[in-house]
């Protein structure tokens, strides 16, 4: 039996302007690997990672056929019962750490403070189990980083403090919504090299959302391409550059290339069935 | 040369520490060139750009344009305009797209007609019923677009840009950098262009600049780049990094 197992996903919010579907019948399934979901801004990528937690607002909406976790129906789930799986079996690194930390409470605290909290760890274990957490991200100085504010820290330091923060109590399922766009290209590779090394290491599942073709390519396992709300195709990360759909194809046309021609950029033109 | 940068430097002083952001970077624009600085962030290449634009403090060395020294007025804002890396933030939120189009006019004491402001909108590619719109009713890559509208108002000679593309998504990224190619050639624009993104550079840039910790570490044309004749360690390191960015990925 798979990790997770969600069939025929729907997500559609009713606003004053009528009824909108942002998730419209998505399935997949994810046993300990890396799945990537990519799509353009508005496909519903980060809607579908959001689901998978219950993460999302009235006046939103989740339906599903199933949505199964370790033999856990979400959708039946009560909100307490999510409550205890939330953080300690499925995380969810947000995409921008300016956002997502809590600006007025030291890193220190924020990452002990579940801990503290939910597994009343004594303090001086949840400050020890937090420095391994950071050690294990790669922060060089991690006694500094715990007593600084999040806005004393750069954009790559912020992503790491969140990963971090997301591995403490250590989840079978990690949900990463563009943990890596906000980020240079070499930190990138760092950032995903530390996400690749606990995937194998732990054994967890991931989910890993962007909009980058290219680096999902090369780190996932496998890739679902999203566009307005469907999942268009499924791949092998490795076959991504040979896709057959030609939305997927459209979106690796209009990426310039080193040693490229000057030649106008391919535009991508929609075809009105794709959304169908 | 149309822009001269020499041994510029640039130092932030907050709570008297220093901080170099720029440290003795020199470059030359030519005419009509597309120049293009790369680096990782926080390796100073957008602080050029504010720098030359006013928004920095010029600690050291000299900025020139045509070869007089730049002096923050007017005429200098007629000669250069800057589009910034976020369209969300940088359009006014409580100002239509008419008001931040025609504020450039007005502060520079020009006709302000009807005309100019859909000829603008039409030029990037907008439907002039935007006109009265206001930007959270567009999308980023619109908004993209009347940022680089409000930057070509007053018909500058030169456009400075920074991470134009990086918040859009790839479809979006394409055409903003076709629009930005087609109204480089009508109008004979001068660029001076900031990306992490080599291919972007090097689609758009005729030489870069790899920057890194401030300083300037390599200069290379477009050929150099795309057959990976850097000798520095930095350059090739980035150039690595970008592998999947190549012509055959």
């Amino acid at each position: 039996m798979s990790l997770l197992s969600v069939k025929n996903l729907r997500v559609t919010f009713d606003t004053e302007a009528g009824r909108v579907e942002a998730v419209r019948g998505v399935s997949f399934t994810l046993d300990r690997e890396r799945l990537g979901i990519v799509g353009e801004s508005g496909s519903g990528k980060t809607m579908t990672g959001r689901s998978v937690l219950r993460l999302i607002r009235p006046p939103g909406k989740i339906e599903a056929d199933e949505m199964t976790f370790d033999g856990i129906d979400l959708l039946r789930a009560s909100e307490s019962q999510m409550r205890s799986l939330r953080g300690p079996r499925i995380a969810m690194v947000m995409q921008d750490p300016k956002y997502s930390l809590n600006p007025v409470m030291k890193v220190g605290a924020q990452l002990t403070e579940g801990l503290r909290q939910r597994d009343k760890v004594s303090k001086a274990d949840a400050i020890a189990k937090a420095i391994d957490a950071l050690n294990a991200v790669q922060i060089r100085d991690p006694q500094r980083v715990m007593e600084a504010y999040p806005h004393e820290l750069s954009g790559g330091m912020g992503q790491r403090v969140m990963i971090a923060m997301m591995l403490i109590p250590n989840p079978d399922l990690l949900i990463a919504d563009e943990p890596t766009s906000a980020l240079d290209v070499t930190v990138q590779a760092e950032v995903l090299s530390i996400l690749d090394n606990l995937v194998k290491t732990r054994g967890m599942g991931l989910i890993f959302i962007s909009h980058d073709l290219r680096l999902v390519a090369r780190f996932c396992d496998r890739v679902l391409v999203m566009y307005k709300g469907k999942v268009v195709e499924e791949l092998a990360a490795k076959d991504l550059m040979h896709a057959k759909h030609p939305y997927t194809q459209g979106l690796l046309n209009c990426l310039p290339r080193i040693g490229g021609s000057r030649e106008p950029l391919p535009s991508l033109d929609r075809d009105a069935s794709w959304a169908l | 040369m149309l822009i001269e940068i020499e041994n510029l430097s640039v130092t932030f002083t907050a709570q008297g520490r220093h901080v170099r952001a720029v440290e003795n970077v020199s470059l030359s624009v030519k005419a009509k060139e597309s120049f293009g600085l790369v680096g990782e962030s926080g390796s100073g290449k957008s602080t050029i750009l504010r720098a030359i634009c006013g928004l920095a403090p010029i600690s050291g060395g000299s900025i020139r344009i045509n070869g007089k020294p730049i002096t923050h007025n007017r005429a200098f804002s007629r000669k250069v305009q800057m589009v910034f890396q976020d369209p969300y933030a940088s359009l006014h939120p409580r100002h239509t797209i008419d008001r931040t189009l025609s504020e450039p006019l007005a502060i520079h004491g020009l006709p302000l007609t009807d005309q100019a402001i859909t000829k603008a909108l039409t030029d990037v590619g907008l439907p002039a019923n935007f006109r009265f719109r206001y930007p959270h009713q567009l999308s980023g890559g619109q908004r993209q677009r009347v940022a680089i509208a409000r930057a070509l108002m007053l018909q500058p000679e030169i456009l400075l840009l920074d991470e134009p593309t990086s918040a859009l998504d790839a479809s979006v990224q394409a055409e903003t950098l076709n629009l930005l190619s087609r109204l480089r050639q009508e109008r004979g624009l001068t660029f001076l262009m900031v990306s992490h993104d080599l291919a972007v550079i090097d689609h758009m840039c005729d030489r870069i600049l790899v920057m890194q910790h401030g300083r300037a570490v390599e200069e290379l044309s477009r050929e150099a780049l795309a057959t990976a004749q850097m000798t520095t360690p930095y350059a090739r390191s980035l150039f690595a990094a970008s592998a999947d960015r190549m012509l055959e990925g």
